[in-house]
């Protein structure tokens, strides 16, 4: 059994590393099996997709671009001040509002991948939709 | 899921050798030869038929027979994988191959594998015992992480405010450089919150490897090799993390897992390493 360390102030996950998690970890880490053997290996086609998100990408720019550009400027105004906003948007992250606005590749990576293999999807980090949650 | 492995007397391993026609063996991970596998641990082609163990001297093999036309690398196979694998590394020390190893037999593991890299594999089991993986991470949240940036970057501020009520269509290339400027913030706070939790953690951990990002707004993501006996110093370690960095990110900690990060081939001539 897996035993899920986060308590506390810690995100709360379900008792399964996410299918993003697990891909980090098992496809381009461990030991390879052909710098030990190298007659009796048997190549087994295998379906990867090549997570490895680009950080720096124009799809990124352009999606941070417009996440800044929804942001609600006028509820900052400069008469709010940033650590009033901060605060609220500490409560909205709490309960999970203010987040993923913008999904990452490996979220979709994901579902390409649950895509072939059937429906984990339940118990994964669900992927949102991008907009869904604007005010 | 199933509690896969534990130091027991040995079981037969031998029983069901070669029941599949085309058959081959998948190989997970290198443990001691004195452990024992739960009868019901699933393995990567989804069946119930067993992971079972290849031993020779003091290390086994943890094994599957699968079918050679299966493919792998679905949700559930990888999936499989790496539960089969973490839950054996909160029992006793292993050695993860990377998803994918396959050979022909049984007597090819023992022949190719066990017996060539017997004494490399149990020096490194060894050297293990006591220890698991464990990953930290932090994730920035979207609109907190938008609005430092702004706040402490008024040239960006000022861009995203002169773009803000133009088309798309005649702004793509202002909207570029808004974003790279964004990201660029990023990437100089996440090399400072990284070394923050390094700092911070490194005196928790055995080892210590910092991975390369895997989503744009990655804080912190880091794997440490800890004494299995510092768990709960590690997870009240991370909680306080967690708490101090509430309002731009969530912290999250994984583990124990087994030594992805912390397993090397140590052949150089065979070096694989990107």
């Amino acid at each position: 059994m897996t035993v899920q360390s986060a308590s506390g102030g810690v995100t709360q996950r379900s008792s399964s590393s996410s299918l993003a998690d697990v891909i980090d970890s098992i496809l381009d880490k461990g030991l390879v099996i052909d710098a030990y053997v190298r007659v009796s290996l048997v190549g087994i086609e295998i379906l990867t997709i090549d997570v490895r998100i680009v950080v720096a990408s124009v799809d990124t720019y352009l999606r941070f671009a417009e996440a800044v550009n929804r942001l609600d400027l006028t509820q900052t105004g400069k008469q709010q001040g940033l650590p009033e906003i901060m605060q609220n948007m500490t409560k909205d992250t709490a309960s999970g509002k203010a987040k993923g606005a913008v999904q990452g590749v490996l979220d979709a990576a994901g579902e390409k991948l649950r895509g072939i293999g059937g429906d984990r999807s339940e118990k994964e980090e669900p992927a949102r939709r991008r907009g869904k949650e604007e005010e | 899921m199933a509690k896969s492995t534990a130091r027991k007397e040995k079981v037969d391993s031998m029983t069901s050798a070669s029941k599949k026609q085309n058959g081959a063996i998948y190989i997970y991970g290198i443990v001691p030869a004195d452990v024992e596998v739960s009868p019901d641990a699933r393995g990567v082609d989804g069946t119930d038929d067993g992971i079972t163990l290849v031993e020779h001297g003091e290390i086994a093999a943890l094994v599957s027979e699968i079918d050679a036309d299966l493919t792998l690398g679905t949700p559930d196979s990888l999936m499989a994988h790496e539960e089969f694998l973490d839950a054996t590394a909160a029992e006793v020390p292993v050695l993860p191959l990377r998803f994918g190893a396959v050979m022909t037999t049984r007597e090819a593991v023992v022949d190719e594998l066990l017996t060539p890299y017997h004494d490399q594999f149990h020096a490194a089991l060894e050297e293990l015992d006591g220890h698991a993986q464990f990953v930290v991470r932090g994730r920035y949240a979207e609109q907190p992480m938008l609005f430092a940036i702004l706040e402490e970057n008024p040239e960006v501020a000022q861009l995203a405010d002169e773009i803000r009520d133009l088309p798309e269509e005649t702004t793509r290339n202002e909207r570029i450089q808004l974003g790279e400027l964004i990201n660029q913030a990023v990437a100089a706070r996440r090399e400072a919150d990284t070394e923050s939790f390094v700092e911070t953690l490194e005196p928790l951990s055995v080892h210590v490897s910092v991975r390369e990002p895997t989503h744009e707004r990655d804080a912190a993501y880091v794997a440490l090799l800890v004494d299995l006996d510092r768990q709960s110093e590690l997870e009240k370690a991370v909680k306080d993390l967690a708490e101090q960095n509430a309002d731009l990110m969530e912290v999250t900690l994984r583990g124990p897992m087994a030594s992805y990060d912390f397993v090397m081939t140590a052949r150089q001539d065979t070096e694989r390493w990107d």
